[in-house]
């Protein structure tokens, strides 16, 4: 009965189109959540529960009132009637435990539902979202935000707003019986109570909150600064600096003492504890007053008081569970944060679709990434043609690899124009572009599957096709060695392989998906002389027959290229074959002087 | 993850409850003075709390028996009394105990942070960092939710005592009936923890999975998006999202079962009360009915505290497993023990080492009877395959690991009778992956030596390879670097790392070569910067560049813990021995020839 109520199975593909919550998102965190509350996980369920806890309050209400009428019966010795409202006591004291586990039950199946709905919408966002969207973002960031804020939606239900409905309700039931059953003017102190009440405790809550973020942040630090101490601990003790990283540890360390203890003095000094007493009290003393005028028995007062007992559950629930609340609304801000930036890359309207043939050109290109000012690169111009290899070499943060990614249209640019073999990049289908280009990349990334799936990378080949392109990539010998071969997961807890072999890899994948335009970041190293002629082996076969842009350190690669563009700061300061820029460029001809100790003349007469 | 320090480790002992209490108690003795307030004042508030409902019962006795207001006034103000120092005496307690147990927390997380920089490398080889920092951390913060709960529970415990007392005065028959049916508290709760265990801790893994699924997404993002495996990931996602909401889901609904259990108790428990109460009122009409409603009354207020005890236990086990690990770890000791506290001033940078004998582990000597001597001065690369103990040598020689016989001299002076500190900064250290702070660029320069001036910095970073990459940061020598240097590239980061040495001015190197690859033109300035730092000091090099074998003044090929050859790389290369070998397995792709030539080949 449940699953019918359950709209997670719906949807079987990723449709990043449909989103049935991208106007609720617009709406605020208040929105959203009730948004999902209601219409995702259905509202029969969520007033079930209410209902159930309604019932079961009343349930318990109802027995402490037989306990009362069964007392009542011993008074005037009616024996009968005591035993029957014994057992309305014990049937009622085991009623009421048991709705509330139904109603607990509900709870648990709403919060939890609320937690895996928010968490595949933000998936889902996330997997849709452009590649300059993740580029901006912090992967820690992002993991924050899908691990504790979803988290804390699902402690919004259970237990905070469960206690905060419970609370309610005992605060509610007291007053609708005095009206029902007392003079109203004992309503008198429930009502100032009830005012005084919400009062101090928006104090504290204001008080308590920033408090409390402080703490998390600071418990952070703590951990961050003692994993980077330790991380750098051989640095620490070569340089003999174990008193600065004891310091820093202490400072950190002593500031969350401090925040730890003015968060407990400000929950010492919860003041809604002191008003529920005080309310108790005028209330003893208000029925008293009735008592001498002869408008109560004692049995009232008793009743009555005992009512106002009932305040205490709301009040002490409250010194945590809005706490808990302000920070679920706060993670659910957040998360909204995140969902509701737009992605900036569309494709254009009439789409081309065709097989590419590898000639680019770039005409003026300049580009600055989203959300920052200053240009990464400027008014670059170079031409490829189809089957070329093109090295691009400067200093880290000269625009290489930004260079590469404009290619595969990951970014748009800001002015000048892409044009392959004669169309404007941004004329072509992201299929037919994405599926031509592939990318390898520097930091070479496994998925947490076997090695085959891992070379697969989801396409449809057969086994031998897959061993093939291995073996063009020299990585089918060192894969024969792990422990399963080909079966061997790459995981954590699998195998560690090293840069070399991870690139390997991804050179077999790239021989399997047989680009027209390959992209290759290199930064792997060899420490042997033999891995390293492998991987230039692998490098050189894969660049065969396609357009090739490499970002290397190798040498060989470099001066071995059709083409090289020399970038600093954005803008190409030089470009040619290894002997034109041997000749013109000096920072290039400096490269393989100081390197090798031979003079240009030694270096140009190699070339021949 | 949250299981992260949970694992026993060799340092791991057993405290006796008594041992461990002693300690935990030293801990709480600097704090005598606040503690003794604190006790006071639990026990007060736990009267005031206990004798509270008793006091509004009497005004209900005196409304029924008398008609003198005097007496029901005068217990009305001291029932408001009563409420406000109770609040008081609360708000003392609670803000005493903050303070009292965040400062013995501190005290134990400095202990044992202090105790783990002391130790020497052999230990941080053995248990990863993460392992370590969960210990120092969450394991004392364990311990700090322990001790709040635990004085939570005495109070509770106190208040039960004091509403215990009034209704033994009232019925002893009843008393000791719900006396009797308390364990039955005790052992519902208990009941569920064997199973909530291992629940939560399925639920903690199967969420883990889902974590390191999303994290897994993100990290290849950009492959996912260009080879166009959004699907595949988004099936897979939704199946896992979905198990870790079963699991998850299974363990709340069975967690649920202990609030309406323990009600389901309190109201048969209040039944049964009601049942003996009442029959025994109707046989005997001397007992009042209105001392049976009190009676009831009080035992209402019963049931919270002594459900907040019941399920304590479990979390006073976790909190003093948690101090158990702490304490090992401050009771672990160091190996390398310093037998003096020479200092070092200026030296001349001298190496003698003599008949060394060392190992990790007793049954894999690395050195064995192991001399070299190495004049001031002097630039020394030392070249060998994996495991042929360079590293090694740098580290005794840093003192990061004890050696087990023979004598290292620097200048003459053996180096286990020096202060460390003073030694270790005559001894400048490159390690092969380049370490930086999460500070400014300036302070990572400044590391080893703090009160240099920011002309100094600008001058080393001007030594090492040229500083106007500097320029390019947003806040020059002020921006923050982040962890590990992680705005810088590779290159850039061997460079502060060099800049960072020639500022704290050693008078000898070592310098473990990386061999991570950084871009042609930091390269060619980390070579030339290289140079400049190896002036005028005496250099022991882990060589992996080409270029470094060839510009120092002599090789030293190691192999097993042994010199096999020594000499200059043409020397040495002519002999076509040992050294010869090496250069073909790893230098010789670093020649012009060979970039020459494997195009060709391929």
């Amino acid at each position: 009965m449940i699953k019918q109520f359950d709209k997670y199975n719906d949807i079987l593909e990723f449709h990043p189109e449909y989103d049935p919550f991208m106007k609720s998102r617009r709406k605020g965190a208040t929105y959203w959540i009730l948004h999902h509350i209601f219409y995702r996980i259905n509202s029969i369920i969520v007033f079930t529960w209410l209902s159930l806890v309604v019932l079961s309050a009343f349930l318990f209400a109802k027995m402490k009132q037989y306990i009362g009428n069964a007392i009542d019966a011993l008074k005037i010795t009616n024996e009968e009637l005591f035993r029957n409202f014994l057992l309305l006591i014990l049937l009622f004291g085991v009623l009421s435990p048991i709705i509330d586990l139904v109603a607990n039950m509900t709870r648990e199946l709403l919060a939890q539902r609320l937690e895996r709905d928010a968490r595949y919408e933000l998936y889902v966002n996330l997997l849709g979202k452009s590649q300059s969207f993740h580029d901006r973002q912090k992967i820690g960031d992002i993991m924050a935000r899908a691990t504790n804020d979803v988290r804390q939606l699902n402690y919004l239900i259970s237990p905070a707003l469960s206690l905060i409905f419970e609370a309610f309700i005992n605060v509610l039931l007291p007053i609708i019986l005095i009206i029902r059953f007392y003079p109203l003017e004992l309503l008198i102190t429930p009502l100032i109570f009830s005012i005084l009440f919400i009062y101090t405790l928006k104090l504290y809550v204001d008080q308590l909150g920033p408090v409390s973020v402080d703490l998390q942040m600071e418990y952070g630090n703590l951990n961050s600064i003692l994993n980077e101490s330790l991380a750098g601990i051989e640095i620490v003790k070569g340089m003999a600096q174990e008193e600065t990283a004891k310091k820093r540890y202490e400072y950190s360390s002593s500031r969350y003492k401090n925040l730890g203890i003015t968060q407990g003095k400000i929950q010492a000094r919860y003041i809604p504890i002191l008003l529920v007493a005080l309310a108790v009290t005028g209330g003893l003393i208000h029925g008293i007053i009735l008592y001498y005028h002869g408008s109560m028995t004692i049995g009232d007062i008793i009743a009555y008081v005992g009512l106002l007992g009932g305040l205490r559950f709301p009040t002490n629930i409250s010194i945590w569970a809005f706490a808990i609340v302000r920070r679920a609304w706060a993670g659910a801000e957040r998360l909204l944060g995140i969902m509701n930036q737009e992605s900036e890359i569309s494709e254009s309207a009439s789409p081309l679709k065709r097989e590419i043939e590898g000639n680019i050109k770039f005409e003026n290109v300049s580009f600055h990434y989203p959300g920052s000012e200053t240009k990464v690169l400027e008014d670059i111009s170079f031409e490829v043609y189809a089957g070329q290899t093109v090295a691009i070499v400067g200093t880290t943060g000269s625009g290489k690899t930004t260079l590469t990614k404009l290619i595969s249209r990951l970014y748009d640019i800001d002015s000048g124009c892409i044009t392959l073999d004669g169309f404007d990049l941004q004329k072509y289908s992201f299929h037919s572009l994405r599926d031509q280009i592939s990318y390898i990349e520097q930091d070479i990334f496994l998925f947490s599957k076997n090695i085959y799936e891992n070379i697969l990378f989801g396409r449809k080949a057969s086994k031998d096709a897959v061993i093939k392109a291995a073996k063009d990539a020299q990585a089918h010998d060192f894969i024969l060695k792990l422990p399963k071969g080909y079966e061997t997961s790459v995981g954590e807890r699998g195998v560690q392989l090293s840069g070399g072999e991870r690139q390997r890899i991804a050179i077999a994948r790239a021989f399997l998906s047989n680009p027209k335009i390959l992209i290759l970041d290199d930064s792997t190293s060899a420490i042997d002389s033999e891995t390293e002629e492998k991987i230039q082996y692998a490098i050189t076969q894969i660049l065969k027959g396609r357009t090739t842009f490499i970002i290397t350190h190798r040498l060989s690669q470099i001066r071995w290229a059709d083409k090289i563009l020399v970038l600093s700061h954005g803008r190409i300061k030089a470009q040619g074959s290894h002997e034109e820029l041997l000749r013109t460029c000096e920072e290039y001809r400096k490269i393989f002087v100081t390197r090798f100790d031979k003079s240009l003349d030694e270096l140009l007469e190699a070339q021949t | 993850m949250v299981y992260a320090g949970l694992d026993a480790e060799e340092y791991d002992r057993t405290y006796s409850d008594r041992e461990l209490f002693r300690r935990i108690l030293k801990y709480f003795r600097q704090h005598t003075k606040k503690m003794i307030v604190v006790i006071i004042f639990l026990v007060l508030t736990s009267i005031t709390a206990g004798v509270l409902p008793y006091l509004t019962s009497l005004i209900i006795k005196q409304l029924e028996t008398t008609s003198s207001t005097t007496m029901v006034v005068a217990l009305v103000i001291v029932t408001l009394i009563m409420n406000i120092s109770s609040y008081l005496f609360n708000y003392i307690n609670k803000s005493l105990s903050a303070v009292i147990l965040n400062s013995v927390t501190y005290q134990l997380r400095a202990d044992v942070e202090s105790q783990v920089l002391i130790q020497d490398m052999s230990f941080f080889d053995k248990y990863p960092t993460g392992k370590i920092v969960s210990r120092i951390n969450s394991d004392s913060q364990n311990f700090f939710e322990m001790a709040q709960i635990f004085i939570d529970s005495i109070s509770s415990f106190l208040v039960v005592i004091i509403m215990l007392v009034p209704m033994f005065i009232i019925d002893a028959k009843l008393t000791l009936i719900f006396l009797a049916m308390v364990p039955l508290i005790f052992l519902f709760t208990l009941s569920f923890r064997k199973v909530a265990r291992k629940k939560t801790l399925q639920g903690q893994r199967v969420l883990a999975n889902v974590h390191s699924f999303v994290q897994e997404t993100m990290n290849g993002i950009q492959i996912a998006k260009t080879f166009r495996q959004e699907n595949t990931l988004y099936r897979e996602f939704k199946d896992i999202n979905k198990k870790s909401y079963k699991i998850n889901l299974n363990r709340a609904l069975f967690m649920n079962f202990i609030f309406p259990g323990l009600g389901l108790i309190q109201g048969i428990m209040l039944a049964l009360i009601l049942y003996y109460g009442g029959e025994s009122v109707l046989k005997n009409p001397s007992i009042s009915v209105s001392t049976l409603y009190l009676f009831i009354q009080s035992l209402w207020g019963l049931f919270f505290p002594l459900f907040s005890i019941a399920a304590f236990w479990p979390q006073f086990q976790t909190g003093m497993a948690a101090a158990e690990r702490i304490f090992a770890l401050i009771d672990s000791k160091p190996q390398v023990i310093q037998k003096g506290s020479k200092k070092l001033e200026k030296i001349r940078g001298e190496v003698s080492i003599n008949n060394l004998c060392f190992s990790y582990t007793p049954e894999k000597p690395v050195f064995d009877n192991f001399s070299l001597r190495i004049s001031p001065g002097e630039s020394v690369a030392i070249v060998g395959h994996t495991g042929a103990g360079k590293s090694s040598l740098a580290r005794i020689l840093l003192r990061f690991y004890e050696f087990q016989n023979g004598t290292i001299t620097i200048d003459g002076q053996d180096i286990r009778f020096l202060d460390l500190q003073t030694y270790r900064r005559r001894m400048g250290l490159i390690p092969q992956t380049p370490f930086l702070w999460g500070d400014t660029l300036e302070n990572n320069v400044k590391y080893g030596n703090p009160d240099a001036t920011r002309e100094e910095v600008l001058w080393a970073l001007e030594q090492a390879g040229g500083g106007d990459w500097v320029n390019d940061l947003s806040n020059g020598l002020d921006t923050n670097i982040r962890e590990r240097g992680k705005l810088l590239s590779m290159g850039q980061r061997q460079l502060v790392v060099f800049a960072r040495v020639l500022l704290q001015d050693p008078s000898i190197l070592i310098l473990d070569e990386a061999t991570a690859s950084v871009d042609p033109f930091t390269e060619t300035r980390i070579q030339e910067a290289l140079e400049k730092i190896m002036e005028n000091r005496t250099s022991i090099i882990i060589a992996h560049r080409l270029r470094t074998v060839r510009h120092v003044d002599r090789i030293v090929v190691l192999d097993h813990g042994k010199i096999v050859e020594q000499g200059n790389h043409e020397d040495l290369m002519q002999k076509n021995g040992y050294y010869a070998r090496l250069y073909n397995t790893y230098f010789k792709h670093q020649s012009y020839e060979f970039i020459n030539e494997i195009h060709n080949k391929a």
